[in-house]
């Protein structure tokens, strides 16, 4: 008896252990049953080549239906183009961490999810994480390359090379003042006029006048003013000017534009048309579900407001509060890459051109399958069925939106409206330099650390820019910043030298 | 020599139960901290992925020599962050050993058991909570309009204050959120050693005719010295870590605090958050580790000049 207790004690141990090596081994063993088909895998022939299995990294919730749905879209890609495909969706906030994590520690992967606001696409492009692609692009991406507009591939170039394909979707960036409108009617206010920081300041008096239980601005921590300059990188002060086209870099906290713009925020932030906390306020949720609040600042796409206002439950109208521009991150906003140790980066190739221009796989991947998840109400129309809530995935994230059939309530000329919208935006100076940070990282730590210091603080009108301004400029200064601009202004001229607009 | 490997055979025959349950530790350490080591490298590389895999990635990366230290000691900075850790860092291990065993020896005091457990329990509980949530809590007292001291200040007619701008008040609020937090589990350890205590001395001490008073201070402590060395030892050995969830959860990374809250870990991370260096990452966690390392073999040596039997070696 006593024995038997001590070898179940030694098999419960070497069971664990075993499961602990299996573990660590799994990547390894995934890596080998994808055997390798690597020749021959041009574009017409492919289908009879034996198929392989492409791992697909995702942003969002993971959702219960992948592995069913992937199925279904295997045996669609298997019979088209010899893939199948293993999709591993991936939360919104571990996204950039963990991804980090899995490229720098060589997991095998074949495709992946990357922009400007996760898994950083420009760093991970320049440290190796992506596979280039320009040649693909010729071969197994043609498709691509005619149904995107050219702005987009421009824009994504890093060192003159793509490493990732934006998803066709708003291109410009246009910010927006969006309103409470039952309370904009209730007093019976108008948008008319409304464009500059200066010009909502009646409308906010109003309402601090009469409603104190509203906050009249909304905003978080990342708050910052519409201003003419794009920064080199976001939210960092290197600055270059929109529309003086002088390709010269600047510290933004001393051009004229943004003081007056902190005046102005602080002088509201005086009078109580700003919440004391939003120095520290990182989501407007609550807010924003309460319906308290009268006016805030978004980005914008067309039919936005119709979106807004479902998803809040109360009508919410906006007007522009900047011009339409198509940015650097703007084009980043959304993008596939494939990975740098992809073993078939030709057939990932090939289905990403398939999913950006073939209907069926990308509603498929989209909405699922059809009469499980969806049901088709027209040609290019579709109903979500109760099911949906099993497979419900971010639309943007997945390559080419206007492929996606309409929703009920959307508008018949909703992809139209895209490209009148895509069409109006100007293009910034800057669009395709990325400024290669490598020499000057440790100064950019100090910096980081500098702006977290004054940033917030400043752009919400908390603090007195008379006095914190300089300050913060100051500091900026011993951080390093003259050589960070410096750099940058080297770059940029070089930069302009080899692209002549 | 056989002879050798036979006592050794049969000693671990003999040690099996004890050596089994050793094993999953060692192995744990073996896994998660020596092998690691051997990682270290990186921080003297600029770390670039190849695409045969993370071994191939460190061995093609750049060698850079130090140049991933410099950011933590050419910013202005510097001394703010490393004050800040230090100082904190004293300050929790002074006052947390100093409430830690003053609980225990309170818990043990008290004659209604129930009562005790209770106290226990209660004190134990924040110990488990998350940092973010803990940072609601204090928010929920500091909060500038919906605050419950604000509101309170309020009600007596005073000024509300913003709490998240101040950074003079800072120090004490951490303090105080960190011991709220952590003394209940700390005391445990004391607890177990002084129920370790034989009770016959102090059934001794009775006889003597000892009060409560000359009991704790003539049994209790002097028998605690050497756990309380030992603890403070190890804390000793971590005081260049600060503990990022205090530091950057509580005052909300609010930029006005950051004189009296930004410590080494906060820099970090807020540093390379953007680019995401992992050579930089991996060179500040080799610096706070190989100066805690010297602080323990300082100090350890101090404690075994003064008394052998309490170094930790």
């Amino acid at each position: 008896m006593r024995q038997n207790k001590s070898w179940m004690m030694l098999l419960a141990v070497l069971l664990s252990f075993s499961l602990l090596l299996g573990a660590c081994s799994t990547n390894g063993g995934a890596k080998e049953t994808g055997a390798p088909a690597e020749s021959g895998t041009g574009g017409g022939n492919a289908g009879k080549d034996e198929t392989v299995e492409l791992s697909w990294y995702t942003i969002g919730t993971p959702q219960k239906d992948v592995n069913r749905v992937m199925e279904e879209v295997s045996k669609y890609t298997a019979e088209k183009i010899g893939v199948t495909i293993k999709m591993t969706q991936i939360d919104w906030g571990d996204y950039t961490q963990k991804m980090q994590i899995a490229t720098s520690s060589g997991t095998p992967m074949d495709m992946m999810f990357t922009a400007s606001w996760a898994f950083d696409y420009v760093q991970n492009a320049r440290k190796g994480a992506f596979y280039e692609i320009d040649d693909l692009l010729k071969e197994q991406g043609k498709g691509i390359v005619e149904t995107l507009d050219p702005a987009f591939l421009e824009g994504s170039k890093v060192d003159g090379h793509n490493y990732g394909i934006p998803a066709k979707k708003e291109l410009p960036a246009l910010e927006v003042w969006r309103f409470n409108k039952t309370l904009l009617d209730k007093y019976s206010l108008s948008m008319d006029g409304i464009y500059t920081l200066e010009s909502i300041e009646p409308l906010l008096k109003t309402i601090k006048e009469n409603e104190p239980d509203i906050t009249p601005f909304a905003i978080t921590k990342d708050y910052m003013p519409v201003l003419p300059y794009d920064y080199l990188i976001s939210n960092l002060p290197m600055v270059v000017s929109l529309d003086k086209g002088d390709y010269k870099v600047v510290n933004v906290l001393e051009t004229p534009e943004l003081k007056a713009a902190l005046d102005t925020m602080h002088s509201y932030y005086k009078k109580g048309y700003i919440s004391p906390e939003a120095a520290t306020t990182n989501g407007l949720d609550d807010t924003q579900k309460s319906g308290k609040w009268f006016l805030d600042r978004a980005a914008t796409t067309p039919f936005a407001d119709n979106l807004w206002s479902s998803s809040y439950g109360y009508p919410v109208v906006s007007t522009p509060a900047s011009e339409s521009m198509i940015f650097n991150w703007s084009v980043m906003g959304s993008m596939q890459a494939i990975s740098a140790n992809s073993e078939h980066p030709e057939k990932a190739m090939e289905f990403l051109n398939l999913l950006n221009t073939d209907p069926v796989l990308r509603n498929m991947i989209d909405s699922g399958i059809e009469n499980v998840h969806y049901k088709k109400t027209a040609d290019n129309a579709m109903e979500n069925l109760d099911d949906s809530k099993n497979y419900d995935m971010p639309t943007f994230s997945l390559g080419n939106v206007t492929l996606t059939y309409l929703n009920p309530g959307d508008p018949e000329n909703k992809w139209d409206e895209y490209k009148v919208f895509n069409e109006a935006g100007k293009v910034a100076p800057t669009l395709g330099f990325n400024f290669d940070t490598t020499s000057v990282t440790t100064e950019l730590a100090s910096i980081q650390n500098v702006k977290g210091e004054f940033w917030s603080a400043l752009m919400t009108g908390t603090v007195d820019p008379n006095e914190y301004l300089p300050k913060a400029i100051e500091k900026f200064k011993a951080a390093g910043l003259e050589k960070v601009i410096a750099e940058a202004q080297a770059q940029l001229d070089a930069w302009k030298a080899a692209n002549p607009k | 020599m056989f002879d050798k490997l036979k006592i050794f055979l049969r000693d671990i025959f003999r040690n099996r139960a004890m050596l089994l349950m050793v094993l999953p530790g060692a192995l744990w350490f073996l896994l998660f901290s020596y092998l690691p080591m051997a990682g270290t490298i990186i921080s003297f590389k600029q770390y670039r992925y190849s695409k045969d895999g993370f071994f191939a990635s460190i061995i093609d990366s750049k060698w850079v020599g130090l140049d991933n230290f410099k950011f933590l000691f050419s910013t202005s900075d510097a001394y703010i962050i490393t004050r800040n850790t230090v100082l904190y860092n004293a300050a929790f291990i002074i006052l947390g050993l100093i409430l830690a065993v003053a609980m225990a020896i309170i818990l043990v005091e008290l004659t209604n058991r129930r009562l005790s457990k209770f106290f226990q329990t209660a004190m134990f509980m924040p110990y488990f909570l998350s940092w973010v949530i803990v940072g609601y809590f204090v928010f929920s007292f500091l909060s500038f309009d919906k605050g419950l001291i604000n509101k309170t200040f309020e009600w007596m007619g005073m000024e509300r204050i913003n709490w998240y701008s101040e950074p003079s008040k800072w120090p004490f609020i951490l303090v105080l959120v960190n011991l709220w937090k952590l003394v209940g589990y700390n005391s445990v350890v004391y607890l177990a050693a002084i129920m370790g205590i034989d009770r016959s001395l102090y059934e001794a001490a009775m006889i003597d005719g000892a009060g409560k008073w000359k009991q704790i201070t003539n049994i209790t402590i002097p028998l605690l010295v050497p756990v309380i060395s030992i603890m403070t030892l190890l804390a000793v050995g971590k005081i260049f870590y600060a503990d990022f969830g205090l530091f950057y959860q509580v005052p909300r990374d609010s930029g006005l605090l950051y004189s009296m809250t930004n410590v080494i870990d906060t820099y970090v991370f807020r540093g390379l958050k953007i680019n995401g260096e992992i050579g930089m990452s991996t060179a500040a966690g080799l610096y706070q580790s190989f100066v805690g390392f010297l602080l323990v073999l300082l100090s350890n040596y101090i404690v075994r000049r003064k008394n052998k039997d309490n170094a930790l070696f």
